[in-house]
Parts: structure tokens; sequence; C-alpha cells
């Protein structure tokens, strides 16, 4: 399962990202967590807000930080 | 002087310039409107407005749906970059994130309240009008003079992310009272301002306490300047409080909510109140007056308590209360070493030397007002105290709109952020005309308060409209013979 974080690097950002880490850890999914910076790629996803997470190359969430339920259901546990 | 001397002078100009700018009246304001920009950041569901601002979007909606997301949706600059971005590759294109992008710095809530408190309702009433109508300016002149761009941009292929939420009602009705809670506190109407009951502690010492704080701090009030009052230093020390419990209250409120945040709530709302009424020390006591705007900002929190509790899940809450917290550390700190620094500086500069560059309202006043505001870079919202201090050094209104419309604009980090996106030469293209924009606003503004008639400036403003569409028109045709010249040479290479 292949997990990026779209952000260029603000608070919601970091907090989404620790947030996903957090569960890929607690749950023990089999994950790639990795982090886009770069404005010009994250507009390439189609989205035009961060945070955003985007998960196998299927847009999850955009433009707010993710309750860890949902971070739990993309991840099917 | 000696130099012991003049640095205790420093420092006193720097605690006086602090105390007035923590003094109720700016606390009425801030205080809420950190808990809107919160409020907005947290509880808005974005998609609500980006889905009108996608490349289908006809322009009639598209542009005021940018300046309608500049203030809404841009209180974060992290909101910002990549909101520009999104609308200019994927979305309705140059024209409204130009708009959006000049629109949002100046826009938003927090710096229209603020400057609306500090320098005058006429000065913010002023930012928003011109801001409104030259942001939708600019976007269009971009827009039109590079079309050709906007072609191929149109073209490609659109892909964007649909959100499912759409706006609820009860966020709407929360906003606005929250609106309405910081209008209440800082609107200058009687019915706020007269007091309606009338009791006295009869604790002595208060008196003494003020002129002891006059004496600490002191201040010249023909220069315009406060001193600490007792409810200022009252203030001061509850703010400290709040400081110390909303650390732990509201940092970590995404965590559950603690006996913690309870306790910084009810600190906030307390202080409100206290900011609310009217603190007079007498010799015998200390007399507080019950203001309708006491009332009125009980009524208000307590509906908006209301709200919060039966309207929202625990989870929206703590989100909102994160976000703001989120923001009083990311402005508060820097707004307060930036206010300290301007009561410090304002020592050193002299009013003859404000006078002889903007003490009136001329092309060179006003441009050296853009130019100050592009070159020097201050954290958000301390622009509004600089404004200040020029003012009472002897700075025209109009020059001073010109700075204050063109320094949020543009700062050099921001110039190259934008310019990575959408390439140097439509970034210090978009540069020359916020310039051109600001100044035009700080000439018709400071015509204004100078005295000419509306119908004057109207028709100013109609003649330079009627210019730009002049121009808008005749590179719109020069781009189409353009465009046309390309088609032919295309047609005429294919045939051979």
């Amino acid at each position: 399962m292949d997990i990026k974080i779209l952000g260029t690097g603000c608070s919601k950002c970091d907090q989404t990202e620790k947030l996903v880490r957090e569960v890929v850890a607690e749950t023990g999914a089999d994950a790639q967590i990795g982090k886009v910076t770069d404005i010009k790629s994250i507009v390439k996803y189609g989205v035009m807000l961060t945070p955003a997470v985007v998960v196998d190359g299927e847009v999850k969430i955009v433009g707010k930080i993710p309750k860890k339920e949902d971070i739990k259901s993309w991840l099917g546990k | 002087m000696d130099i012991g001397a003049y640095i205790v002078n420093l420092i006193q100009s720097g605690m006086g310039s602090l105390a007035s700018y923590l003094a109720a009246h700016v606390l009425l304001c801030l205080v809420p409107a950190f808990f809107i920009a919160g409020g907005l950041s947290a509880l808005v569901p974005k998609e609500a407005v980006t889905k009108f601002l996608g490349r289908k979007a006809p322009k009639i909606i598209a542009y005021p749906t940018a300046v309608l997301a500049g203030s809404t949706l841009a209180v974060c600059s992290c909101t910002i970059v990549p909101l520009f971005a999104g609308i200019y590759m994927r979305g309705a294109g140059l024209g409204p994130a130009i708009t959006f992008l000049f629109f949002a710095p100046a826009g938003n809530i927090l710096a229209l309240s603020y400057t609306g408190v500090a320098l005058g309702a006429d000065f913010a009433i002023a930012r928003i009008i011109l801001c409104i109508v030259f942001g939708i300016g600019i976007g269009l002149i971009m827009s039109a003079i590079f079309s050709r761009d906007d072609l191929a941009h149109a073209e490609a292929d659109d892909t964007t992310y649909v959100g499912q939420e759409g706006l609820r009602l009860t966020t709407l009705c929360f906003l606005v009272g929250m609106v309405a809670l910081l209008l209440v506190g800082t609107l200058k109407v009687d019915l706020l301002l007269d007091t309606y009951a009338k009791f006295t502690i009869p604790l002595q010492g208060f008196d003494q306490f003020q002129d002891f704080l006059y004496r600490l701090v002191p201040f010249d009030a023909s220069k315009g300047e406060e001193g600490v009052t007792a409810q200022g230093a009252i203030l001061i020390g509850f703010l400290g409080l709040i400081g110390v419990t909303a650390w732990r209250g509201l940092g970590r409120v995404d965590e559950g909510f603690s006996g913690w945040t309870y306790v910084s709530l009810s600190l906030i709302a307390l202080t409100l109140v206290i900011a609310a009424v009217r603190m007079e020390p007498t010799s015998t006591g200390l007399d507080i007056h019950l203001t309708g705007k006491m009332f009125g900002i009980i009524l208000v929190m307590a509906a908006l308590g209301y709200m919060a509790r039966k309207c929202f899940d625990s989870y929206e809450i703590q989100q909102w209360l994160w976000e703001t917290w989120r923001f009083i550390k990311l402005i508060f700190p820097l707004l307060v070493v930036g206010v300290f620094a301007v009561g410090v500086i304002r020592h050193f500069i002299r009013p003859e030397w404000i006078e002889a560059v903007a003490g009136q309202n001329t092309i060179l006043g006003n441009l050296a007002g853009v130019v100050f505001g592009v070159f020097m870079y201050f954290p958000t919202l301390v622009e509004v105290p600089i404004a200040k201090m020029f003012l009472t050094l002897g700075m025209h209104p109009g020059p001073l709109l010109a700075y204050l419309m063109a320094d949020p604009e543009l700062s050099l980090q921001s110039i190259l952020i934008t310019a990575s996106i959408i390439g140097r030469l439509k970034a210090w293209t978009y540069v020359a005309w916020v310039a051109l924009f600001s100044a035009t606003s700080g000439m018709i503004y400071g015509a204004w308060t100078d005295g000419a008639s509306a119908w004057t400036l109207l028709a100013y403003l109609g003649i330079f409209l009627i210019i730009l569409i002049f121009v808008l028109y005749l590179v719109n045709r020069r781009n189409h013979s353009l465009e046309e010249k390309i088609a032919t040479t295309k047609e005429i290479c294919r045939n051979d």
C-alpha cells in the first residue's frame, strides 16, 4: 500500500503525517508513507488544498486533517 | 542624556505602544477574530467554495468566488499557495487565481478587523472596497494579457478531486454569531457604550496603582498615545494567564478536552467581559460600569456556547479550538514583538522626513508608500501598528492606504513563490499592476479624505476604469490577431 501525504510544510500537514504514521504503526499495516512538498506535483494529483492524503493513487481526503478512524478505514482495518 | 536613561526611555516607549495595543478594544476585536479564523479553517468545508472555481466555472461566478475564497479560506498562508496553484493549473485559470492571490492577504477577517479597530472603520471599509474592485480588475487584466497561455491550460485535461460536503446552515450561523461578537465588542454605538448599571468594589488603592502605571509608562496624549490604565493592567495579567492555560488546554485539545481546556475557555470569556466594562478607579474604590457592550458580549457568548454544545460534535469543536490556538501561536507573539519594536523605532524617525515625502496626497507620496510596503517584510498584522505610527508621524491617509494595500500583497518571499508557479514574467507583471493599483487606491482615498466630493472621485474612478477597459480591449485584439497569424501559419505548414 502506498500512502502519499501532500503538503507544503505547514503545521496541519505535519499533523496529518504524524497521525498517518501513528495509525500505520498501531495497526501494523504494510504501507509505504511518503510526503510530497513540491507545489506543482501536489496540484498534479488534482487537489487544490493541503493537507491531502493519497492512498494507492486515489485521493482520500483534501483540505483537512483526517480522523484516525478514517485513516484506519483506508488501510482496510 | 546618559545612555541608561535613553534606553529606559526607549523601553518605556515600546511598552507604551504595546499597552495601547493590548487595550480593551483591541482584545475585543482580536480574540473573536482568532476564533473566527479557527472556525473558518476547521469548520468550513473548502469544497463548498472551490467547486465554483473549477475549470468550467463561468467568469461571472469565478471572480466573485475568488474574492470570497480569499476572505474566508485564506486565513493561513499555507492555504493560499496550494489554492492559488490549484486554481491556476486545474481550475478557473490565471484570472480568478490572481484575484484570489490579491485579495487573500488583505481581505481576510483578521486583517480587516484589526485595521478597523486600530486605524478606524473608514480605513477598513476603504481597504475592502478597493481590494475587491482592484482584485477583480487585476485578475481580468492578467488573464487578458496572458490569454494565449490560458487557452492552452483550458484545453488540458481536467481531473479535480470533488469533495462531498457542503456548508451546513449551523456552521454558517455559528460563524455569523462570532462575527456578531466581534461587532458588539468593537462598534462605537451609543446603545453599547452607555452605562446601564454601576457598582463599586470597595477596594482602595486602584487609583494610586493607575497613577503609578502612568508614571511607569509615560505617554503623550497630544500624540494620540494611550497609557496603561488599571483596567489595562488587569487585562494584560489575564492575557498572561490565558497564555499559560491555553497552551495546555487548547494546544492539546486534539487529544481530548481536559480541565485545562475548560479553564482557559472560561478565562477567555471572563477577559472579554472585563474588557467590555468600564473601570474607573476613584479614591474610595473601583467603579465598575456595566455597559451595554458587556450585556451584549455575555448574551452572544452564551448563545455561541449553547450552539457549540448542541450543533457540533466534539471532534469538530476540538478541531476548531486547535486551529484557533494554532493561529494565536503563529501570529500573536510576532505581533507583540512587532508592536514593541514599532514603539521603539518611532523615536528614531523624525516627523519632518515623513511629512516631506508623504505628507500630502501626491503621486510621489503614494509611490513611496507602495515602495516601502514592497521592500519591507513584516509579519502578518504588524503592518497595522506600523501604519498607525506613520499616521501619527504625519503621513497623509492616501499614501498610508497605498502602503496598507501593497505591504501584505508583495514581499520578496511571496513574489518568489508566485514566480515558481506562474513564471517570472507573469509574476513581475502582477507586481507592477499591484503597485499601480495600490498607488491609485491611495490617491483616490487621499482625495476623499481631503474633501473631494464622492462624485469627483467616482468620475476619476470611472475614467480610470474606462482607460483600463480600453487597454484590455487593445491587448485582446492584439492577442486575437496574433492567434490568427499563428493559426494560418500552422495551416500553411500543414499543407506543405
